[in-house]
């Protein structure tokens, strides 16, 4: 294994460089968190490119999608 | 679902106003001071010239309009508010339970308590902007799950020290070869990007919470700002290293016409 202080987890390279285009900020994800957890229940195949790119980026709302979207499924 | 309108209910060119409407009761001044909502029955009765956009609410929580009563509907109307929202916090304070490992089935009901406590009071600041788009329900839980990630993230945290790294120190390199870019052009590319092409704060920002990883919300707090603000630098940080690693040719240009 190479240890020449150059290296970085792949997984910290991919957070790093993480595309987060289109910007959406954490107020307005919590704003349309709701309906799109709805959308998401009913079709799980539900798009929405700026709440997705959001999600995939900022753990904390993540967390609380994730969450609200088990609540609507019944497993809360 | 129950479909409810909004009706303007003053001057045409004056700010509407909202009310929420029960059908058996009539008209009764609600929580949402920008519009008025009514029933079906009702907004025919009013006539359509009148109605506008409408706004759907779910059969069951006509109960919304009796929030801001000061008598035993509006209590009633509060306990069915308060019992939605601690099933939220409930909920998401044993999904997060691992990150207060230490935390016992007291403390966690503590935090759900509290949590439900603070999110009572952000929802019954926020009524007025509830807009019929989810059920009142959904809308409701997800102040409850907010608060409850909040709550357990701080107290995650509560006695930890919050470092604001300068530099990508040398990561630890103890998992399988194979999860490393193994001293790659790319590493060190990234490496020199963040050095040079990062603002100290950008930089400070991108380490901790990427790096360090601690929870943006427990950042902008030690930090005394707001998780967007966060959000928005390390948005702006990643793009500078994208544009910097694409102009070095270490990464590809986006596709034409690609959001930016």
């Amino acid at each position: 294994m190479n240890t020449n202080g150059h290296d970085l987890p792949q997984t910290l390279l991919d957070k790093l460089l993480l595309d987060t285009s289109p910007y959406l900020s954490c107020d307005e994800c919590f704003e349309r968190l709701d309906r799109y957890a709805e959308r998401v229940v009913a079709d799980p195949q539900h798009a929405d490119l700026p709440m997705q790119v959001h999600l995939n980026a900022c753990g904390a709302c993540a967390e609380e999608a994730e969450t609200l979207i088990d609540l609507l499924s019944g497993r809360g | 679902m129950q479909t409810l309108h909004r009706v303007r209910a003053d001057h045409p060119h004056s700010t509407p106003r909202l009310r929420l409407v029960d059908e058996k009761r009539g008209v009764a001044t609600g929580p949402c001071g920008n519009m008025l909502i009514v029933s079906d029955d009702l907004a025919q009765g009013i006539g359509s010239s009148v109605v506008s956009d409408s706004v759907v609410v779910a059969a069951g929580e006509e109960w919304v309009a009796d929030l801001n009563d000061p008598g035993p509907a509006g209590h009633e109307a509060q306990a069915k508010l308060h019992h939605l929202i601690l099933r939220a916090t409930r909920h998401q304070v044993w999904r997060l339970r691992d990150q207060v490992v230490a935390a016992s089935a007291g403390e966690l009901e503590d935090l759900a308590q509290q949590a439900a406590s603070d999110a009572m009071v952000a929802v019954l600041g926020k009524l007025e902007t509830f807009e019929g788009r989810s059920k009142f329900s959904t809308w409701v839980f997800k102040f409850g799950v907010f608060h409850a990630g909040v709550a357990v993230r701080r107290q995650a945290w509560r006695y930890r020290e919050v470092t604001l790294p300068d530099t990508l120190d040398p990561v630890d390199l103890g998992a399988a070869p194979e999860a490393h870019a193994q001293g790659s052009d790319l590493a060190r590319a990234v490496r020199r990007a963040i050095a040079e092409d990062l603002t100290p704060h950008q930089r400070k920002i991108a380490l901790a919470l990427l790096v360090e990883e601690v929870p943006i919300d427990v950042l902008a707090e030690r930090l005394d700002t707001n998780r967007n603000a966060l959000y928005k630098t390390l948005h702006d940080a990643r793009r500078r290293l994208r544009e910097s690693l694409m102009a070095s040719g270490h990464l590809d240009q986006p596709a034409q016409g690609s959001a930016s």
